[in-house]
């Protein structure tokens, strides 16, 4: 409860940069937090603003939280559902593509300011090794012209033209 | 919404069925007889069993847990899709006793399976929801009788029904609905827990490790009761496809389950026991914040052999989920190693260590706590440099030269001892260091005498590096009183050591210069001896064999009387030396030396009566 407080606070008071800190949630204890992230300038999801929420679990710090994109996206690392697939946002022990060394994992270190900037370079340079999203992550590899197409119609999208 | 709309539907397609069909046949009996006969009045009649199923769920659930959390409602959906699976999966192989009572009876068991997942989802929620009513209590208790008794009076049922009739789907029940007790007895656990950890008003500390117990034991029957159920299906009837996923994730979370709680153990057995509780001075150098709860530490905290610091109960709750150091990761069950020495550090240095070689010793400051493994604890009140031939004169262990030309960077870096005196011992040691080398290699056996004496003509050559060599006056020591009485005791231990190596070096250094003197009054005879030989060659050689002669006859009667050093001279040696040791004062030879070189004859003489009067004597 203190902590999760915190955490808002120190979003709204500090933002990093490239994140809106949203609002509060949906649900009692701050568990659900909606926010937006700002396409990194340089990549494809340039200009674009996308809305997140992160959940935290019950055992906050111990574990790690999740965080879902709220909007369509078409990322290689980003279910088709919107699930992030980070290193960072994996409990050691659990490794749903096998190729992370625990060293990239979470830890109660991690902040949520990491967590965030982790998944704005992640919009930056997907890691194709690990496809969460396998058409995706062929599209990257094969056919970066038509990825950037589609990021660009994802990114009005989400601005709402 | 939607589901208001269902049912509205199915209640008007059930309606418009039974009306049509008594519209029809105008009496009850034929009314019911067409209503079964007929697919498509069926398939209304079905859908509108489902619709009043699932408002007597939506019943309960609002009796019993009010408004569900989105947690709680993804949760459900999410599991209740593998159970529809899996029971279309169990319909496949159980398709010979299809009917309508079998899927009445699957539907009724994925109905309290639904509810036993929402208790577990509500009994958890309990650890982090701050204010528990009454009423969340009465709904838990009453829910947990309920649960328990439907399951166990369906476990009766299925196993009556297998007794008397024999293996059937009846078997699959019984199972299942023994795995949701087991369920129900964790959760009853838990809340039980969860409980007694809300009524204290301080964290109950131990509280997760009685979960991770309870969670082991479920674990253990569950895995168990799927082993049986397996071998037993497989032996009745095929292969139970459908209960395989469940019984692995079972197996997965018991595999899980049992290694964290080992792991966690001596992780935390570890932490109780190895590693030091955080000092305050500890806590205020750095950022007293423990990384993991992000509040400040005053009391409670240890600290990792990484010198990381968290709270001990939030290390706890860490370790049980990782044994590993939040920050760096360090693996703190794989360094056990390391841990203990390091423990060790914390107190002054142990004792045994062996007696340092003194070269080493260059820092007059009290023993520090974090030594490189390599190093020999400094020690106060020592010289700070040794004279560089002493490691080889007694029984002194010696050095490597690393570690010589490391003390000597030491003493240089050291604050203390960067002093006048010590530069300069510095680098008279470095310049006389080979040179006093290559004269041990030489002779080997320096603590007495070399049995073979150097040569008179080596003599000067050596003598002035090792009087070069001689210890500047050491630095004072520290103050001594900020020492504490074990420290002082164990100072007093090795000083006494080292007080006994430095006599024993200084006794040396007697018998050396005694040793140099006779050398020296043996040289100056010689030179008064061979120096003739520039003049006149002929009689040299006659006065030398004489020498040598009336010394062999003095033997006798010198060596007791006059060579109280050199005891330890062998016989060529004394031969020699006695030439000169025979004059009983060194002033006689000086004096009688530059009379007697312009007359040799003279000289002869002298000498003659000089070697006489010993004997005489």
């Amino acid at each position: 409860m203190v902590l999760s407080c915190f955490i808002i606070l120190l979003l709204t008071l500090n933002p990093p940069e490239g994140i809106v800190a949203g609002e509060e949630s949906s649900s009692l204890f701050f568990l659900h937090y909606h926010g937006l992230l700002v396409g990194p300038e340089g990549t494809c999801f340039e200009g674009g603003v996308f809305p997140a929420v992160m959940t935290f679990p019950p055992d906050y710090p111990l574990s790690p939280p999740k965080m879902r994109f709220t909007c369509e996206m078409f990322h290689p690392n980003i279910y088709p559902d919107g699930r992030v697939c980070i290193s960072i946002l994996h409990a050691p022990g659990d490794d749903p593509m096998g190729y992370e060394s625990s060293a990239e994992r979470w830890s109660p270190v991690q902040s949520v300011e990491k967590i965030l900037l982790s998944v704005v370079s992640m919009l930056a340079e997907p890691n194709d090794e690990s496809g969460a999203n396998v058409d995706a992550s062929k599209m990257w590899r094969e056919d970066r012209a038509q990825f950037d197409k589609i990021a660009h119609q994802l990114v009005r999208k989400s601005l709402g033209l | 919404m939607r589901l208001l709309a269902l049912s509205a539907v199915s209640v008007a397609l059930t309606s418009a069925v039974v009306g049509h069909g008594f519209y029809q046949k105008q009496q009850f009996y034929p009314t019911v007889v067409y209503l079964t006969k007929s697919s498509p009045s069926l398939a209304v009649l079905y859908l509108q069993a489902f619709v009043c199923a699932l408002i007597l769920g939506k019943l309960i659930r609002k009796i019993f847990f009010g408004q569900l959390r989105a947690a709680e409602t993804e949760h459900l959906i999410e599991r209740l899709w593998y159970a529809v699976t899996e029971t279309c999966l169990a319909f496949t192989v159980f398709r010979d006793d299809f009917s309508p009572r079998f899927v009445a009876l699957f539907t009724l068991l994925l109905f309290l399976k639904c509810f036993h997942w929402l208790t577990e989802d509500r009994v958890d929620y309990m650890e982090r929801s701050p204010v528990i009513s009454w009423l969340f209590h009465i709904r838990a208790l009453t829910l947990f009788i309920l649960l328990a008794a439907a399951d166990l009076g369906l476990i009766v049922h299925a196993y009556h029904s297998v007794v008397s009739r024999g293996a059937s789907v009846q078997l699959v029940f019984g199972f299942e609905y023994a795995i949701l007790l087991t369920m129900v007895l964790t959760v009853v656990f838990k809340y039980i827990l969860h409980s007694i950890d809300l009524r204290s008003t301080n964290p109950w500390e131990n509280k997760a490790v009685f979960m991770l117990y309870t969670e082991l034991c479920t674990g253990f029957i569950k895995v168990i009761l799927y082993v049986a159920f397996m071998a037993i299906m497989i032996k009745i009837h095929t292969f139970p496809l459908f209960a395989i996923r469940p019984m692995y994730l079972t197996m997965r979370q018991f595999k899980k389950a049992a290694t964290d709680a080992i792991m966690s153990r001596r992780a935390i057995r570890n932490m109780n026991t190895l590693y030091p509780d955080a000092t305050p001075e500890e806590l205020q150098s750095t950022d007293n914040v423990c990384i993991i709860c992000r509040e400040e530490m005053t009391t409670g905290a240890k600290r990792l052999p990484c010198n990381h610091i968290f709270h001990t109960s939030c290390l706890r709750s860490w370790f049980q989920r990782q044994q590993t150091c939040p920050t760096c990761r360090m693996d703190i069950l794989r360094t056990q190693g390391p841990a203990q020495p390091r423990a060790d550090a914390a107190r002054p240095p142990a004792p045994p260590a062996p007696p340092p070689p003194p070269q080493a010793v260059a820092q007059p400051a009290p023993p520090q706590p974090n030594l490189p493994p390599g190093m020999v604890p400094p020690f106060p009140g020592l010289f700070p440099l040794w004279p560089p031939w002493v490691p080889q004169a007694g029984p002194m262990p010696i050095p490597p030269a690393a570690d010589a030309t490391n003390a000597q960077v030491n003493s240089f870096g050291a604050p203390v001892t960067g002093t006048a005196p010590t530069p300069q011992a510095g680098t008279t040691e470095a310049g006389t260091a080979p040179a006093t080398r290559s004269f041990s290699s030489g002779f080997p056996e320096f603590p007495g005498f070399p049995p073979h004496p150097p040569p008179p003509f080596l003599m000067p050559g050596l003598v002035p590096p090792q009087m070069l060599g001689l210890p500047p006056m050491p630095p004072p020591p520290d103050d001594l009183s900020g020492l504490s009485e074990e420290e002082l005791r164990e100072m007093e231990g090795q000083e006494r050591r080292h007080l006994q190596a430095r006599v024993e070096c200084l006794r040396n250094i007697q018998t050396l210069l005694d040793a140099a003197v006779v050398q020296m009054q043996q040289y100056s005879a010689l030179v008064v001896t061979l120096g003739m030989p520039g003049s006149s060659v002929p009689q040299s050689d006659t006065s030398h064999p004489s020498a040598a002669s009336t010394s062999a006859m003095a033997q006798d009667g010198t060596i007791t009387t006059s060579s109280k050093p050199a005891t330890s001279l062998n016989d060529d040696t004394e031969g020699t030396s006695e030439v000169g040791a025979g004059a009983t004062s060194p002033g006689a030879v000086g004096e009688d030396d530059p009379s007697s070189e312009p007359d040799t004859s003279e000289l002869r003489r002298r000498r003659l009566q000089r070697l006489q009067n010993p004997a005489i004597q």
